[in-house]
């Protein structure tokens, strides 16, 4: 049985409406990053993967399992959907105890388990909270301690760090990689700084495609040659958001430093080719593969 | 699945999510001998409290089985766990059908304590009722998605047949109350087309596995 | 603009299509089917208020009742056997030997004549009496307090109830010259619609002081539902436009299948009585000024406690009112109304004179549930108020600091 997923000319339908058009991917151990915008599919090719939604046609194989397969899958895969919640009168464990009980593990192991995941995830201290008196990182937390429950081999996150706080937002990335090791973590997210610290894989999404797949680092190697940098006036920052794709700014005294990705050298005076970073490369291959980028224009 | 997964699952959801209700319907069993005269009746006076407070208890213990998660985030949470989401609906099914078949019991013998002529034929009778309406409200909010409807559907089909009834034939619940004949059985396999439909359509329609 | 796409938003859901089924359906298995081919127009039975007719049947049904120990009392419309205690026996054989006249001998006497039958029970006989005098020159409001103290004794919900008592013990069969007046007024007085409005407004004052509050409750939960409610508390409209905008909504579109029903209830009174002279505008304006404040009041009840509460407590609370108003005209469907009667029942398209001896408490009672409608309807205001704007939020019932909380 292999440790991957593979997925092979997979579509899916709402009704008459295509939203995933042959997705072909295969996912490795390790943190896998799927970046695209909002409406890209992300969410829809999550909840395929974790048999929430049936696929039209295509090929899905989790851990040599086929998709089809819902009890296995569920049994091997851990789920923290985009909203996650949790009946809100129930106390934080008691919250995990029926999450692991329907994930069919016995009583004692069960409780062992909560312990662990609630000393894990810091949420020992907020135990006899009721879930609804949590703040949104606790909830978050909760949730990715529930998907870890029954120590499954796929785990699929979708939006995890969305609305928390810088802070929250790196303990939940160092739990996630944590986590990885002997594992496949499917980290989907619209926040490319996630993926550029945790992930080593990722694919791009948009319009229910897969843009572009590879490493982080074939993905900024696409990109070299055409991100730049430029101090621009400020009179004239509106005319360049108009003309450019702007990833970036740093307001100075007098002049804005912008950075712009651009097919070729920027018509401007004092614009330096630049390393390329996860952001602008990520812009750069939407703006690449046709797709309608707005990066910073009014 | 062990048996204490089970047990767990079960007595979760019953504190957390159920338990009002069936507080609620203990309520419409003890305000019955208010209601009613419950002393001295014979059959067809027995039949009249025995075929009008018990379909209300089915209506409030069947009806919100889905409503926990009518949040979304819920729903996924849920549903991405290993145990099939029909078992968890068919569990609170059972546990629902059996507090109402403990309350029709309680009511039934206590009208026997106090020289009633009621029958075990009699509060079969009127869980088969019970179960009916109560499973018409289950379908409704299983295939809206809608509590409020679910209780619409039942509420109204009661109070119509308080008004009907031997208009609606087979299909009355006061069917010992008015002499109509062959009524119980058919609500009964009523009760369970409508369980076993309704979860099919959430199977089906919702994916809901 | 708002009320419009509030109108559109209710059209649209499933809670409102249910309810013009169910609206339409009880009005067709009701009113519709009984006035096909022409309504029945009753027993030929009428109300006097003779009061030597009323204390003698009163006599005779408490004699009785008292010889078998069983009052028959209704006190929440179904049947409720009440047996007395001997303390309670006394005080009725009491009062059963003043009304009557009679010393201890002769009321052992009377109470042999009775006639014994057995009813359900083989081994409990009952006894009926009839021909029971009361005693020569008794005060009629002596009788009445005889009667208010029986019926607390019983619990309430007897025969013996004063408001009762007119409408129980002296209906007397109608001779054919009044049978023939009674028709004449249906036809000329009422102009048959007049009648026929009077029987549709029954029907759907009973469907209107419940269905209702379905789709009030579904509207008023759904912002919560859908977890829209905190974009719409911090939009510009105020609390009092929203909830009134919905409000007006919501009766307006569950007033269209109504307005439908009294179209083609008019349209099947032209069918079924050409020839006679119909008043055409009765069939509108009695049923809206009858139903509308049923119509409001669950409403503005479904709004409020759905707001402070929630959808499953407003429909368990008005099924309780509802329960309430038709038991309270159940026992006479019509003839009575009440001053504080929600639903107000006339089963019958003739029977005018009884509707205009009521007529005061029915235009009371019109009166006083659309004012309690408004009342309610600007505490929802209130309510809504107080929760867009965070003042329900640190109060919790049960729990650490908890209002219900046991203090120590």
């Amino acid at each position: 049985m292999g440790n991957n997923i593979i997925i092979r000319n997979m579509n899916k339908f709402y009704g008459k409406k295509q939203a995933l058009f042959d997705i072909d991917l295969t996912i490795e151990q390790g943190m896998f990053g799927l970046l695209g915008r909002n409406g890209a599919g992300k969410t829809t090719l999550m909840k395929t993967l974790a048999a929430l939604h049936r696929k039209k046609d295509g090929e899905v194989i989790i851990c040599g399992i086929p998709v089809e397969k819902a009890k296995k899958i569920r049994s091997m895969t851990g789920y923290l959907p985009q909203d996650f919640s949790m009946y809100p009168n129930m106390r934080t464990d008691e919250a995990l105890d029926y999450l692991g009980a329907l994930s069919g593990i016995p009583s004692k192991e069960r409780k062992q388990r909560v312990e662990s995941l609630l000393k894990k995830v810091n949420l020992t201290e907020h135990r006899r909270k009721k879930v609804k008196e949590l703040s949104g990182g606790m909830k978050r937390r909760l949730g990715i301690a529930q998907a870890l429950l029954h120590d499954p081999k796929v785990i699929i996150v979708d939006e995890p760090t969305a609305g928390l706080d810088p802070e929250e937002r790196i303990r939940f990335r160092n739990l996630l990689c944590e986590v990885a090791e002997n594992r496949i973590v499917i980290l989907s997210t619209h926040i490319v700084g996630d993926v550029e610290s945790t992930c080593e894989n990722i694919a791009i999404m948009d319009e229910g495609r897969i843009l572009w797949k590879g490493t982080v680092r074939e993905l900024l190697e696409n990109a070299r040659g055409h991100i730049y940098t430029a101090n621009i006036e400020k009179q004239y920052m509106s005319q360049i958001k108009k003309e450019y794709i702007v990833t970036g700014m740093v307001t100075q005294a007098d002049y804005t430093t912008v950075r712009l990705v651009s097919d070729a050298e920027p018509d401007l005076p004092n614009a330096v080719l630049t390393e390329p970073d996860l952001e602008g490369a990520y812009m750069y291959c939407l703006h690449s593969n046709g797709c309608n980028v707005k990066g910073g224009e009014e | 699945m062990t048996s204490g997964c089970l047990a767990r699952m079960v007595s979760s959801d019953v504190k957390h999510n159920f338990l009002i209700h069936y507080l609620a319907a203990a309520a419409v069993l003890l305000i019955t001998p208010v209601i009613f005269g419950l002393a001295e009746l014979d059959r067809s006076m027995a039949a009249l409290p025995l075929e009008t407070m018990p379909p209300l208890m089915g209506l409030i213990l069947l009806t919100p089985l889905f409503s926990p998660e009518q949040n979304e985030g819920i729903l996924d949470t849920v549903r991405s766990k290993k145990t099939s989401r029909q078992l968890v609906i068919g569990m609170r099914v059972l546990c629902a059908l059996a507090v109402l078949a403990i309350l029709i019991a309680a009511l039934g013998g206590y009208m026997k304590y106090n020289s009633c002529e009621v029958t075990l034929g009699m509060c079969a009778g009127a869980f088969a009722g019970a179960a009916a309406l109560g499973a018409l409200g289950f379908f409704s909010s299983a295939l809206t998605d809608n509590v409020i409807v679910g209780y619409m559907v039942s509420v109204m089909y009661f109070f119509m047949d308080l008004f009907l009834k031997n208009k609606l034939g087979r299909f009355c619940l006061m069917s010992m109350s008015c002499n109509i004949k062959g009524s119980k059985p058919v609500l009964a396999v009523t009760a369970v087309v409508l369980i076993a439909a309704a979860m099919l359509f959430r199977r089906v329609f919702r994916n809901e596995q | 603009m708002l009320f419009r796409l509030e109108c559109k938003k209710i059209l649209r859901s499933a809670a409102f299509l249910i309810y013009c089924v169910i609206s339409v359906l009880f009005f067709a298995t009701n009113y519709y089917s009984d006035c096909k081919g022409g309504v029945y127009l009753g027993e030929g039975t009428k109300i006097v208020e003779d009061h030597d007719l009323i204390m003698h049947g009163a006599l005779n049904s408490l004699m009785g009742e008292y010889a078998s120990n069983k009052y028959v009392c209704y006190p929440f419309g179904y049947y409720k056997a009440v047996h007395l205690k001997d303390k309670d026996q006394q005080k009725i054989e009491g009062y059963l030997k003043e009304m009557t006249g009679t010393d201890d001998k002769q009321f052992e006497e009377l109470l042999a004549s009775g006639e014994k039958y057995y009813l359900g029970m083989p081994d409990k006989p009952e006894y009926g009496f009839g021909d029971i005098k009361m005693t020569d020159g008794f005060s009629y409001d002596r009788f009445l307090e005889i009667m208010a103290d029986t019926d607390d004794m019983l619990g309430g919900g007897s025969d013996y109830a004063p408001e009762s008592l007119t409408a129980l013990f002296s209906q007397v069969a109608m001779n054919e010259e009044e049978l023939e007046d009674e028709y004449k007024t249906f036809i000329e007085d009422d102009k048959v619609t007049g009648g026929l409005a009077r029987l549709f407004c029954d029907y759907n004052g009973i469907v209107l002081a419940i269905l209702p509050v379905f789709v009030a409750a579904w509207l008023t939960a759904n912002d919560r539902k859908r977890r829209m409610h905190e974009l719409i508390y911090t939009r510009d409209i105020s609390s009092a436009k929203l909830v009134l905008t919905r409000y007006a909504a919501l009766v307006s579109t569950m007033f269209i299948p109504i307005v439908l029903e009294m179209i083609i209830a008019l349209v099947q009174a032209v069918v079924e009585y050409k020839g006679e002279s119909l008043d055409m505008t009765v069939m509108f304006t009695l049923p809206t000024f009858w139903l509308l404040p049923n119509l409001l009041f669950t409403t503005a009840a479904g709004v409020l406690i759905t707001e402070v509460f929630s959808a499953p407590t407003a429909i368990f609370v008005q099924v309780i009112i509802w329960f309430k108003a038709t038991i309270n005209g159940s026992r006479m469907l019509s003839g009575q109304i009440g001053r504080f009667d929600l639903i107000c029942r006339h089963n019958s398209p003739v029977d005018r004179s009884t509707f205009l001896m009521n007529q005061d408490n029915f235009i009371f009672s019109r009166i006083f549930w659309t004012v309690i409608s408004l009342v309610l309807i600007a505490l929802a205001v209130y309510a809504y108020d107080a929760k867009r704007g965070g003042r329900f939020n640190d109060i919790r019932l049960f729990g650490k600091d908890g209002l219900l909380r046991r203090k120590a």
